[in-house]
């Protein structure tokens, strides 16, 4: 979306709109697993779990609010008729088998839809047609039978209390009530630095039993230093008994309202909540089969999601598989980069024990240890990352959605063609790809493909067609989209760059050097070329959302026979192998899937041309940039010099250390600080023995000193 | 500096809320709790001129918060904002009998916000 | 500057309790009454600073610093702390007082950050906690946003209290 939205909005903004995306598919996420277990409750004819009901009325109202608050209105207005349906359910207005809670799972998978599409203003105007039916559809189901309710003053609880529980609380604590269940009020104090262990526990006591309708602090009798908490609790066991289950200090049990008569199910029975009540079952069958939706929900493995949105996306619930959260990945993979720096430990004391006669038959066999040691790591990490990785199919899938889409929108024929969805990639770096990606197809389909009379007077087939390849090369997978539109004319371009300032006139370019010249700012956002050379503004994003992720893109194209756009992108962010590398005192590890080789060079090899210092290797002169001057680091001349050939897609560039200090696996830290962003730094490592190592940022190293170049 | 602390579990909104704060005329520092407890792990520990919150939150909700501060000797005169989507009116009834000092609609304008708040801070004389 | 790397791991105990201990964890002392606030006091280029003691996260000796290339020249570069990696901003420096060598006592004070922002600063020598009444406490009179906004007394002398939050802020050059 930053590719989208960025020219139109204040950066802040667009950084509030991206949270707000992701937390609402964090919502959507929870919203489907709830509504699935939703599902299957109802099937299995229990009586419904509230938390359940709450926590999805919960996120309905999280995203109105959301929505409402980034003036999606469409979407705020859909999540407030599924709020008003849920709102009820959790009341007890609205029945379980109301048909307006079949359109739950319709309405969650509209959403989904809604938000892959956001600010893509051709679908604007369809969504809200969508909308608009499935809220008239809601609206027909959910009629709002309203029910008298009793007072809850007789109850003999602190007026205070009563006046701090919510709607739904209340409807709770009515709920229970009619269900004969006793209702007591625990008080339990604890010190106020402490009391959330001690809360919690009391909590899970309570659950066994029964269910907490209400939790309210109150100062404790020394307020400065105590809290205390009053529990609402309904339960079918009686005040005495719980007390016996509670054997914590400074805890009163008091019985608000004794059940009037034996409730129907054992005290021993653990989940009140989920007990069996036959009379709801036959009503939650039925009901679905009436709306005609179709699906009996809740066989596992495909109720979840109901694919009944036309070309919507369907979400389908795959049994063996388990979701895990990205960060506790992240964790994982922290915590095999810290035993990776323990095992290096190990190999030194093996190395320091193996100086020594007396003790060099140990270090012979710690050395064997080490070496079983570092293969299983070496596995353990594969398989992590293994974990991570995701095939590249889902973006390909939305691409074809889009580009359907954009078909039927401009009536412009063109193929989309894939080969490699089954690549993978680090799923962090998948999310990131999907906007720069999208801007590229999109690009290509509303400037590169010409009209269909200007193709066949051009020879070509009357419908255009693009490609997207992705491969794995090594470390990295290329992702290419080929168009056989326009193409780009070099000289169109390099007249604009000229215009623009970017280039001085007479400045010697190749075509090549031309050609990329559009994924620079100045260029790319000047609006007269995207009609000219077959690519549209924006691309000057694409690089940046593109070396964030530490990989780069250029563009080859053909005048009158098409163009292709190639992202090289490393395959994880996670542990890498790096190359430490030293100037004068200061250690930087360097990225070992960028560097393509190492050479030991003396000072005399070194050409300088202009202002540029240059060497040859094997006939082809390589650009070089001392990383003395590049970050300003006292070195002391030398005789000899390595270099470090950096490699990123096609772009080469030689850099100047003077020393190497071996490789290491590395995790990449984030620097913490009031200054922690510097261009061409990308983070930290820890060296076991040798402290924090800055990591190169090696795509803003190289195209920093290729810009230079290009300027000077 | 006065102090405000935001009780809301939406990550988006909180910080929302907090750049909105943020932006006073007079210089605030924001602090933000994601869940009522963690505000009731906050509030002893600093002086805070200002209390914003979000009403339905897990664990504790924000009418319990509400009925919290206003019922302790120590933190009664901090003055409360319930920031809350509309359509609750009963959940807003309770909370303004609790002793919350003013209710703002989410979505909330930000200016409207900003007035209200720096009303309730303009207010409390005992912060400076 | 590089002490071996076992021993400077270790943190200095009873600072460590005392900053701990104030910022949330067992509080050994009851409030009393009246306002209080605590401060951590350290010594920098012979004079008495402090510091709110809540937002202190732990206090550490001088361990080997990452200088970092294109920052401001009082950060001062970068420490490894059990897996994190944080910027270590030199006090003297930030305040513009003479810059002087590390020594025996020079700590690392490391601060809690919010958005993952933990920053340590570099201080000649750590002191002690002070525990002062919210009416001992006065503006410095200095313009808005110095460093230093406030001064407490402390027997007959003055310790200066940092606001932190503007030193910390590198956004206004």
């Amino acid at each position: 979306m930053a590719a989208r939205k960025s020219s139109a909005k204040k950066a802040g903004v667009d950084k509030a709109q991206r949270e707000f995306v992701a937390e609402a598919e964090e919502i959507l996420e929870r919203m489907r697993e709830d509504l699935g277990e939703l599902s299957d409750q109802r099937v299995a004819g229990a009586e419904v779990d509230p938390d359940l009901v709450n926590s999805i009325f919960r996120s309905a109202h999280s995203l109105k609010g959301l929505a409402g608050m980034f003036g999606f209105e469409g979407l705020s207005e859909l999540a407030h008729r599924l709020e008003d349906i849920l709102d009820g359910l959790r009341l007890g207005r609205i029945r379980m088998d109301n048909p307006a809670v079949d359109l739950l799972d319709e309405a969650v998978t509209l959403f989904t839809a809604l938000f892959t599409q956001l600010g893509d203003e051709s679908y604007e105007a369809e969504a809200a047609t969508r909308i608009g039916e499935l809220v008239a559809r809601i609206e027909t189901a959910a009629e709002d039978p309203s029910q008298p309710q009793d007072s809850l003053d007789p109850l003999d609880i602190a007026p205070m209390l009563l006046r701090a529980l919510t709607e739904y609380e209340e409807h709770r604590l009515r709920e229970n009530i009619s269900r004969r269940r006793h209702v007591l009020l625990v008080d339990t104090s604890f010190e106020i630095t402490a009391f959330e262990e001690g809360l919690s526990e009391v909590s899970a006591a309570i659950r066994e039993v029964g269910e907490v309708v209400s939790t309210l602090p109150s100062p404790g009798d020394a307020p400065e230093s105590q809290i205390r908490f009053s529990l609402l609790v309904a339960t079918e066991t009686p005040a005495a008994d719980l007390s016996a289950r509670l054997e914590f200090p400074d805890t009163d049990i008091k019985t608000v309202l004794a059940a009037t008569a034996a409730p129907a199910e054992s005290s021993a029975a653990p989940q009140p909540p989920v007990e069996a009540s036959a009379a709801q079952s036959g009503g939650a069958e039925a009901a679905p089969a009436e709306t005609g939706s179709g699906e009996v929900p809740g066989d596992g493995a495909t109720g979840k999601g109901g694919a009944r949105g036309g070309d919507l996306e369907s979400l389908k619930s795959i049994s063996d598989t388990v979701r895990v959260d990205i960060h506790k990945l992240d964790k994982l993979m922290n915590l095999v980069g810290e035993l990776v720096i323990q095992r290096s430990a190990i190999a030194r004391i093996a190395t320091r024990l193996a100086a020594d006669p007396t003790t060099s038959r140990i270090a012979a066999e710690l050395f064997k240890t080490h070496k079983g040691l570092d293969r299983k790591l070496k596995e353990l990490q594969a398989s992590v990352l293994d974990v991570r990785m995701v095939p590249l199919r889902q973006i390909f899938e939305k691409l074809s959605r889009v580009v359907r889409r954009l078909q039927r929108d401009q009536s412009k024929d063109v193929n989309l063609g894939f080969s490699g969805e089954a690549t993978e990639l680090d799923k962090l770096i998948v999310e990131q790809l999907v906007d720069p990606l999208m801007h590229v197809v999109r690009n290509a389909f509303d400037h590169a493909i010409e009209g269909e009379d200007e193709r066949v007077s051009a020879g070509k087939s009357r419908e255009g067609n693009i490609w997207i390849d992705a491969s794995q090369r090594g470390n990295h997978v290329v992702i290419e989209v080929r168009d056989d539109g326009r193409g780009i004319d070099p000289t169109a371009v390099r007249e604009k760059a000229e215009a623009a300032g970017l280039v001085e006139p007479g400045q010697l370019l190749s075509d090549k050097d031309c050609l990329n010249l559009i994924f620079e700012a100045g260029l790319s956002t000047a609006t007269g070329v995207s009609g000219t050379s077959g690519r549209g503004v924006g691309m000057d994003v694409v690089r940046t959302n593109l070396s964030d992720l530490g990989g780069i893109v250029v563009v080859s194209s053909e005048p009158g026979r098409g163009t292709a756009i190639t992202m090289t992108l490393p395959i994880t962010l996670a542990i890498i192998q790096t190359l430490i590398v030293a100037v004068g005192r200061d250690r930087f590890a360097i990225p070992l899937n960028s560097v393509l080789e190492t050479l030991l060079i003396d000072a005399s090899e070194i050409q300088r041309s202009e202002r540029r210092e240059l060497l040859n290797v094997r006939g082809e002169p390589l650009q070089l940039q001392r990383l003395s001057d590049e970050f300003g680091l006292d070195a002391p001349p030398q005789d000899r010099h390595y270099v470090v050939v950096l490699g990123l897609g096609e772009l080469r560039l030689g850099l100047l250390v003077d020393r190497l200090d071996g490789q290491q696996d590395t995790v990449i830290k984030s620097i913490q600080g009031p200054a922690a962003q510097v261009r061409g730094i990308a983070g930290a490592t820890e060296l076991g023995d040798r402290g924090a190592v800055l990591v190169i940022d090696v795509s803003a190293i190289v195209e920093d000193s290729l810009r230079r170049r290009d300027a000077a | 500096m006065q102090r405000i602390l935001i009780v809301e579990d939406s990550a988006t909104m909180r910080s929302l809320l907090a750049s909105t704060l943020e932006e006073l005329a007079s210089p605030v520092k924001v602090l933000a709790a994601s869940n009522g407890f963690e505000a009731l792990r906050l509030l002893p520990r600093e002086e805070f001129d200002l209390v914003v919150t979000d009403i339905n939150m897990p664990e504790i909700n924000g009418l319990e918060l509400v009925s919290f501060v206003k019922s302790n000797d120590q933190y009664r005169d901090i003055p409360l904002i319930i920031v809350s989507t509309e359509g609750s009116e009963k959940d807003r009834e309770k909370g303004m009998q609790l002793g919350a000092d003013a209710y703002v609609v989410k979505p909330f304008e930000p200016e409207a916000l900003r007035e209200v708040a720096q009303d309730l801070l303009s207010r409390n004389p005992v912060a400076k | 500057m590089s002490e071996s790397m076992d021993s400077n791991h270790d943190t200095t105990p009873e600072w460590e309790r005392l900053a701990r201990g104030a910022a949330g964890g067992e509080r050994d002392v009851d409030l009393e009454p009246e306002l209080q606030r605590e401060l951590l006091t350290f010594q920098l280029d012979g004079t008495h600073y402090a510091i709110a003691v809540e937002r202190v996260r732990e206090i550490i000796r001088l361990r080997e610093i990452t200088p970092m290339p294109r920052v401001p020249d009082c950060i001062l570069g970068v420490v490894a702390l059990r897996g994190e990696i944080v910027q270590v901003l030199d006090l003297r420096e930030r305040l513009g007082l003479a810059s002087s060598e590390p020594t025996r006592r020079t700590r690392i004070i490391v601060l809690h950050g919010e958005d993952d922002r933990v920053t340590g600063i570099q201080v000649d020598a750590v002191r002690d906690v002070l525990r002062v009444a919210e009416q001992d406490v006065d503006a410095s009179g200095d313009n808005a946003g110095a460093a230093v906004a406030e001064l407490c007394r402390r027997d007959n002398d003055f310790v200066s209290i940092i606001d932190l939050d503007q030193v910390l802020d590198f956004n206004d050059g």
